[in-house]
């Protein structure tokens, strides 16, 4: 904007009109942004408070929800042992699945950055590909897959490789859900690793090869701290990723893992109990900021970066 | 670059992973295409024969088709509204350097990084207060709400691309500053807003966690009615319900790769 008005400053006559119009001008440039403002404003962040606020009422026997203000919401879904357990199992599916996201997407992403055109342009697809397929439609082909009884085609392949004697039961149970969240969420943790993978520059990897260094040691000592900001990212979008599900546990995780996203729908459409349901979401939201500012801490202060 | 960066045990780790990963990711899509075309009444693996009658008995599903027509409506009127929020307000992030933009602009993005389920349950709980009772209305605003910043990142990084001065030569030979934009400005940004829109159609066919509070017994998009489906019916027409909806998926994925490289609309 600078150039175009210095070039009409000096083709004007009238330069004390100039000072005038681009303040103008940048304040209609802001006016753009008023409607999405407006718009998210009133449904978004106005309703997100207004939850916060419901999660502190009490709800009467008619369930018209008022006064008093309570904790008791709160406190219920720490001291009710079916509600914790929630809780914990939620905290330790979001955390088995970033931390498997982790250990398998190195590899990929190394693979993707470094590899020919052809080949960074297949894994690249075949990762992004199934970001667009409903993760309804991805749940169901791991319910397919792990299948409990032979009909299952782990279990068909299991015991047609004589691997096992008889099914082995992973549907309806924790490591289920872990399986399909890694799947669901693998992308969010490839890309951001290829991107920062992407930014090393190899001559850093070469440096440290020629002085003798085995792989193993230039993976540890020059790839994986200089990556350090693409782990991050990737880790915690997975783990908030997975924390907020609801489809992937109610799919394959049945009675034995059920997580807050499940338990939150439960008290609004079958109990009906709103400020408990709206106590949960808070908890959730809690869970997924918490590990999302300790994340941007770790990335804006560089502490990632080694002394040594 | 060339695959000699790796070699011995290293490469055998990483290519060995790689692979390992690539037929994780596949095989439950591969798997689903596959039970659509057996010719049994119960999903069963390994799949027997081969018939299309499961895609038949799908295109006559009134309920499917119902859901099919509603989420391609959504999804359609998702991308018009999310566009119309974030192209003019990704124009403001990027030109107007007033004070405060990087707040605004992280406000403006805050509902990607928010838990959709708890988004959607927020405005569940409004909209009810405010006795919004069309379903059809609530899914837009819903969906509109997760999807426009998703128009944001994606328009903002074109723009930032734009080379200002042939705005300015535009603007120096009389072009006033509607037709600067017109036919200057977002030819440079069309293909950013082209896949700001995909995403945001894409994002929204395939919304649950959004969709399952604002949707009703009437108006019942795609998900929610394959969701209820896998609970209910066991024969070979749910994955074929399934099939179609990967496949729509891999031509959304095709053009998007087309149109701005995949790995570019993703990392925006």
């Amino acid at each position: 904007m600078t150039t175009s008005d210095d070039v009409v400053a000096v083709l004007s006559t009238q330069p004390e009109t100039r000072k005038g119009s681009r303040w103008r001008l940048r304040l209609s440039v802001v006016m753009l942004a008023i409607p999405m403002l407006a718009f998210l404003s009133y449904f978004f962040f106005y309703p997100a408070l207004a939850l916060l606020f419901s999660s502190l009422l009490t709800q009467n026997s008619q369930g018209i929800i008022g006064r008093p203000f309570t904790l008791a919401h709160f406190m219920r879904l720490v001291d009710v042992d079916l509600y914790a357990r929630v809780f914990w199992t939620t905290l330790r599916i979001s955390l088995i699945t970033s931390a498997l996201a982790t250990v398998l997407a190195y590899p990929v992403a190394l693979v993707m950055v470094k590899s020919r055109p052809l080949v960074t342009r297949i894994i690249t697809l075949i990762v992004i590909a199934p970001l667009v397929v409903s993760v309804v439609v991805r749940g169901y082909g791991w319910q397919l897959i792990l299948t409990n009884g032979p009909k299952g085609m782990l279990n068909w392949i299991l015991m047609t490789l004589h691997i096992v004697d008889g099914p082995v039961s992973i549907l309806y149970t924790e490591k289920a859900v872990v399986i399909g969240s890694l799947h669901v969420f693998f992308p969010m943790m490839v890309l951001p690793l290829a991107s920062a993978l992407g930014k090393i520059d190899p001559n850093l990897e070469d440096a440290a090869r020629m002085l003798g260094a085995p792989w193993w040691k230039v993976f540890l000592r020059v790839t994986l701290p200089l990556s350090m900001p693409g782990f991050v990212a990737g880790f915690t979008l997975v783990f908030s990723l997975t924390a907020g599900s609801f489809v992937i546990p109610a799919i394959l995780g049945g009675a034995s893992a059920v997580m807050l996203g499940n338990l939150i729908e439960q008290q609004i459409f079958v109990v009906y109990d709103w400020p408990f349901g709206a106590a949960i979401a808070v908890v959730l939201v809690g869970v997924v900021f918490a590990v999302n500012g300790l994340s941007m801490w770790l990335l804006e202060g560089r502490r990632l970066r080694r002394s040594t | 670059m060339t695959d000699e960066h790796f070699s011995g045990v290293g490469a055998f780790i990483l290519y060995a992973v790689t692979t390992a990963m690539m037929i994780f990711i596949m095989a439950p899509l591969l798997l689903v295409m596959a039970v659509s075309v057996s010719d049994s009444y119960f999903v069963t693996f390994p799949p027997q024969g081969f018939t299309l009658k499961w895609y038949a008995k799908v295109l006559q599903d009134r309920d499917f088709l119902e859901a099919m027509r509603l989420s391609i409506l959504l999804a359609l009127g998702t991308t018009a509204g999310s566009l119309l929020l974030g192209v003019p307000a990704a124009f403001a992030l990027v030109r107007g350097n007033f004070f405060g933009v990087a707040a605004i602009k992280g406000f403006l993005l805050s509902p990607l990084i928010f838990p959709a389920l708890v988004t959607g349950l927020a405005l569940l709980q409004v909209l009810a207060k405010l006795g919004s009772q069309d379903a059809r209305l609530n899914l837009l605003i819903g969906h509109v709400v997760v999807t426009s910043p998703y128009v944001i990142r994606t328009v903002v990084t074109s723009l930032q691309l734009v080379d200002e001065n042939l705005e300015d030569a535009a603007r120096t030979l009389g072009a006033n500053r509607l037709t600067t934009f017109w036919r200057v400005t977002l030819p440079q940004i069309a293909s950013g807003v082209a896949a700001g829109g995909l995403f945001a159609f894409m994002v929204s066919f395939d919304n649950y966690p959004v969709t399952m509070w604002l949707a009703n017994s009437e108006y019942s998009p795609v998900p929610l009615v394959l969701m209820r489906q896998l609970v209910n019916v066991f024969d070979p027409s749910v994955p074929a319900m399934s099939t179609i909806i990967i496949l729509m998926a891999m031509v959304g994925v095709l053009v998007l790769e087309k149109l701005v490289g995949l790995r570019r609309a993703l990392a925006a």
